[in-house]
């Protein structure tokens, strides 16, 4: 029984822990595709794709993915030359050499961004200067400096990633390749960088996202060239718009994706050496039957309903106007705000005709008007200034729709939000 | 076999640091011949083949491959070729590949190389594998790869790094066999490093006995089973009953050894060493356990040793007696199994009887580790 | 030529030895060392205009470091209380999200690190997924569900558990929440790597000798896996010491994080000087601390990122 208590118990963690680590993507996704304005999952408006077409039409963020992508380059190359040379000097430095330098090429893991940032604003500035040139020098270009900065920790991420494998590589190949009659930089390129390769590519990988999500040192060092998520940034600091959700959507699926992409990739691998395995002479000589793609690659399998999922929205976006549900969420806001100030009127009204009438009978005076009973739920809550105000919807200030459509279902059926009213 | 390129070290040196892996070797090794060495590991054999390969410089001394000091030239520049110990071949690449690699690094077409690796894909038994890879293969068929991969380079000499050490008893005693004819075929100069000296005995024109970083003996393989030079070479090569002693007389090529604990014995000097061991000298006795036979009870002389027997064991093609001589010295006796009858003589004394040039008298010295 | 070298380039060739060799000084040298002593020596140097620089002016001088203690010189009061108080602050704040990560995290990477199956490498990649998502857009992410009018809050008092909406941001719960889960990766890895080294009999023998699930894990698993304990505490600790995204966006307007004053130093008063000041003294108190709870904890740098 205690164990059994055990095991729900870990499962029960599982769920929170997921949870935690996957909602708030899949809130922030699910929002991109609400018509608020303010990205919200919670009251849901109507189903829309505006913020993807409003996404594609902001010059500072397609700028900001131009300078990533840029950036994202340079520093894939300078950090996996380096990472890939600094983990062959680990292996065959002097002993006594090896401690000293293995702390040096691990510690800006541990120096925080800003401090990297600042380092390589500072110097670069000073070799700038004494080398005389102006401020508009390649030294002191924001694209220079961002791929030196972020290549300075990113280059140490590549290097334990190459090392890793390095470990594994037996340098008597690099031998037998140079004593069959290979230069090094055969025995090198023929041999030892195959044998790198998914590790260089998983450095190559790995270097690239970190270039791409990189903000505290490139905050200091971008000068005229802001990166996405630099601007990012910006935005979310500024006021934040479901544009963002947008985009944060398309990242969570090109990396969902990618994810599954590889994954049916490594279990496909293995099939093959498998399939290898038990094949006979003949069959490697000419034709392997390998097994059908799919077939025990249930990363495959997923990979190809996730881009049929992907093909269906895009085909639905394409196709599905949500003009008509906008306009009837605009409509019927309009209405109950109309209906609310017609309530206070009214009210105004009949406090106005109550007063004069108890005026007109007593001559006192009773100044407190009730309360208006107008909106269910937490209305109230969020919006007390609302009352009487203007009928403009799209503030922050949520009008608070009937509460039969905060759910999704009535959110996929536009129409229903019509039957309702 | 002139035909074949000689190697040559000429007061060969080398040393890591304050250690010197290599002293003083000087060995000509003759083109054609199949040549070992052999000693224990950590002995500096590797490291002498190594030099040869071109993989690291000798800190004195030449090395010479047909009469052309090799100083300064790389091992891609070098014709050699080295099967390493655990055989190297490229794990990404098919056998074909692996084998025709030093094609493809001149510049080979595909089809070239195809056909040159059918050819020798044949020559070791292993047609139609080209397109396996090197994981997929056993570790025999591997070994052969290795041996075709390096022999398509075309080398004049063929340098083996304990090439065997890795298979199974019965299938390194069938590579021996396999060894030997390929390097008859092709002709080359084999230069075989090992630690095991029954495969250095069989398949070796010529044996170096090494012991740390010294050669001891350079001879053929019935010369240094014989006829050891040192007690190094005596112990490691083979099984021997050693008995230890101070020379007292000098006759000839024989000599009598006051022993320890055995008594006066009677022994031939070995052949290096005749004219060198003196009277009052400290020296050794090496008796092989098939040298020895049963005498009759009650013989006494110098070439006749008597020992209590502790216990015996049957071995197939010998019985294998394990005796106590005076003072608790260790003698192994192995008679042939000829199918005669064998009494079981656990506890008795027994005499041993031996014949004067099968025992060998060296100076005394290091003896091999157990 | 020294002998280490002559190895090395007889070992590479002498063109490879020579562009492994550039690339790796120019790494450490360039881009780490003297970057860092760079931003050092500028860090005891007056602000000066660019023209002064080099100039009679330009002395060393040990104000950058006094102001963060004393406040500007003439203030009114004897410290710099509200510098020093972020100061602290963000240490003790980066302390408690590492202890935080460090109780989240232990029981998954355990369950990941010795159960087996395929699903394990399902769980890795839902772990992974959001660390490849933007660190800003994380925070994005979480600004929305600890909003005014985030999630939470619309659950909760929809659910009439609270009658006004709570504010997660101006009480910094959307802070840690947002540091902790920015890190959880780097918590969880080290770790993972560790357990899933031991060797799942010992703790069958210890549950065998009659130990209880909690001292299994006290006397067994924890001390096996202290170099991955120690290795994600101190990435964790260090990061969110100097994390710079999540409290812009999710701190609230009155709780700085010491990075951000870095930041103004830079940006908004450009006094580099006094920013780079700051910078070492991050950085050197960081370092400081997590050799010291090295120390107490007895556990070695080599074991940091494996």
């Amino acid at each position: 029984m205690n164990n059994s208590f055990l095991r729900v118990s870990i499962w029960v963690y599982l769920v929170i822990f997921f949870l935690y680590l996957l909602g708030p993507l899949v809130i922030m996704s699910v929002t991109a595709f609400n018509s608020s304005a303010f990205p919200r999952m919670t009251p849901w408006e109507c189903l829309t794709f505006q913020w993807f077409g409003e996404l594609f039409q902001d010059q500072r963020i397609l700028n900001g993915i131009k300078n990533s992508l840029i950036i994202g380059a340079g520093t894939v190359v300078l950090s996996v030359a380096m990472g890939l040379a600094g983990a062959l000097m680990l292996t065959q430095i002097w002993p006594k050499l090896r401690a000293t330098y293995y702390t040096i090429i691990i510690a800006p893991i541990l120096i925080p961004g800003v401090v990297l940032g600042i380092s390589t604003l500072v110097f670069w500035d000073r070799i700038n200067r004494m080398l005389g040139l102006g401020a508009d020098s390649v030294l002191s270009n924001g694209i220079f400096l961002t791929v030196i900065g972020q290549s300075t920790f990113i280059a140490s991420y590549c290097m334990l990633v190459l090392v890793a494998r390095l470990q594994r590589y037996d340098v008597a190949l690099t031998e037998a390749a140079l004593d069959l009659g290979a230069t090094h930089a055969q025995a090198f390129r023929k041999i030892l960088l195959p044998f790198m390769r998914p590790a260089i590519a998983s450095a190559a990988v790995l270097a690239f996202l970190a270039s791409f999500e990189n903000y505290n040192t490139t905050t200091f060092t971008f000068g005229e060239y802001p990166t996405l998520t630099i601007e990012l940034a910006q935005k979310v600091r500024y006021g934040i718009t479901p544009a963002i959700s947008a985009l944060a959507f398309i990242i969570v699926a090109l990396t969902v994706f990618f994810a599954l992409l590889n994954e049916a990739k490594l279990k496909r691998q293995e099939l093959v050496a498998a399939a290898r395995k038990k094949a006979t002479v003949e069959e490697l000589a000419g034709k392997i039957k390998l097994p059908s793609f799919f077939a025990g690659n249930m990363a495959a399998v997923l990979l190809v309903v996730f881009a049929v999922a992907t093909i269906t929205v895009v085909g639905t976006a394409t196709a599905y106007n949500p003009g008509q549900c906008i306009a009837n969420v605009k409509e019927q806001k309009r209405l109950e705000a109309e209906q609310r100030i017609q309530e206070l009127r009214k009210q105004r009204e009949e406090q106005r005709k109550k007063r004069e009438a108890e005026e007109a009978q007593q001559g006192g005076a009773q100044q407190s008007a009730p309360k208006p009973s107008n909106n269910s739920g937490f209305g109230n809550v969020f919006a007390p200034n609302t009352l009487g105000g203007d009928t403009e919807e799209e503030s922050s200030e949520p009008e608070t729709p009937p509460s039969n459509n905060g759910g999704f279902g009535g959110a996929f059926d536009p129409n229903s939000l019509q039957t309702d009213q | 076999m002139s035909a074949g390129v000689g190697v040559d070290l000429e007061n060969l040196w080398i040393r890591f640091g304050d250690f010197v892996a290599v002293r003083d070797a000087n060995v000509n090794i003759n083109g054609g011949d199949f040549f070992s060495f052999l000693g224990p590991s950590g002995c500096g054999k590797t490291t002498i083949l190594r030099a040869v390969s071109g993989f690291l410089d000798p800190s004195e001394g030449r090395v010479l491959i047909g009469g052309n000091d090799m100083r300064g030239i790389g091992p891609n520049k070098r014709p050699t070729a080295l099967i390493f110990q655990n055989l190297a071949l490229f794990p990404l690449m098919k056998v074909w590949e692996n084998i025709t690699f030093s094609m493809e690094i001149k510049g080979a077409s595909a089809s070239q190389r195809r056909k040159r690796a059918d050819e020798l894909l044949d020559m070791i038994a292993l047609p139609g594998q080209g397109d396996k890879l090197p994981s997929e293969l056993s570790g025999g068929q591997r070994q052969r790869v290795a041996i075709a991969r390096a022999l398509c380079a075309e080398p004049d000499v063929l340098l083996l790094d304990e090439p065997l050490s890795a298979l199974d008893l019965k299938l390194r005693q069938h590579m021996r066999t396999e060894l030997r004819e390929i390097q008859q075929r092709v002709g080359i100069t084999f230069i075989y490093i090992t630690h095991d000296q029954g495969e250095a005995l069989t398949m070796s024109d010529n044996i170096a006995v090494m012991r740390a970083g010294v050669i001891d003996q350079i001879a053929d393989g019935k010369t240094i089973y014989n006829d050891p030079n040192t007690a190094f070479a005596a112990s490691f090569v083979g099984e021997n009953n050693v008995f230890r002693g101070k020379i007292k007389q000098v006759m000839g090529n024989e000599a009598m050894i006051a022993t320890n604990r055995s008594g006066d014995l009677v022994a031939r000097i070995s052949t290096a060493n005749q004219g060198k061991l003196q009277e009052g000298d400290d020296a050794m006795l090496f008796i092989r356990p098939e040298a020895f036979s049963i005498a009759a009870d009650g013989a006494t002389g110098d070439h006749f040793v008597t020992a209590r027997v502790t216990h015996e064991e049957f071995e197939g093609n010998v019985y294998n007696i394990f005796t106590e001589g005076e003072g608790g010295k260790e003698i192994k006796v192995s008679l042939p199994n000829l199918g005669q009858s064998f009494e079981d003589h656990t506890g008795q004394n027994i005499t041993l009887e031996y014949e004067t040039r099968n025992a060998v008298l060296v100076p005394a010295g290091e003896l091999a580790a157990e | 030529m020294p002998r280490f070298l002559k190895d090395f380039f007889n070992r590479n060739g002498f063109g490879m030895g020579l562009a492994i060799l550039g690339l790796v000084l120019f790494w450490t040298v360039g881009l780490i060392i003297l970057p860092q002593l760079s931003m050092l020596d500028f860090s005891f140097r007056p602000n000066l205009p660019p023209p002064e620089i080099g100039g009679p002016k330009d002395v060393y001088t040990l104000e950058n470091y006094k102001y963060l203690i004393y406040g500007p010189e003439g203030g009114s009061q004897a410290y710099n209380a509200v510098d020093l108080r972020v100061f602290f602050r963000t240490l003790l704040a980066a302390v408690c999200v590492t202890i935080f990560n460090l109780i989240l995290c232990y029981p998954i990477a355990y369950y990941l690190g010795q159960s087996k199956g395929s699903h394990i490498r399902i769980f890795a990649i839902m772990l992974i997924i959001p660390y490849w998502i933007n660190e800003i857009l994380r925070a994005f992410a979480l600004r929305i569900i600890f909003g005014e009018t985030g999630v939470l809050n619309t659950l909760f008092v929809g659910l009439g558990i609270w009658d006004t909406p709570f504010d997660f941001i101006r009480n910094d719960i959307a802070l840690y929440a947002g540091l902790g889960y920015a890190y959880i990766l780097l918590m969880i890895f080290p770790m993972y790597n560790v357990i899933e080294s031991l060797d799942g009999n010992q703790i069958e023998a210890a549950r065998d000798l009659g130990a209880p699930w909690w001292r299994i894990h006290w006397r067994v698993v924890i001390p096996y896996a202290k170099p991955g304990i120690s290795s994600g505490c101190t990435m964790v600790f260090m990061l969110s010491a100097g994390a710079l995204a999540a409290p812009q966006i999710l701190g609230g307007p009155s709780s700085l994080w010491f990075t951000q004053l870095i930041y103004q130093q830079f940006n908004d008063n450009n006094d580099w000087p006094q920013g780079a000041a700051y910078a070492i003294v991050l950085l050197v108190t960081c370092i400081l601390f997590v050799l010291a709870m090295m120390r107490l904890f007895k556990v070695n740098m080599g074991d940091i990122g494996k």
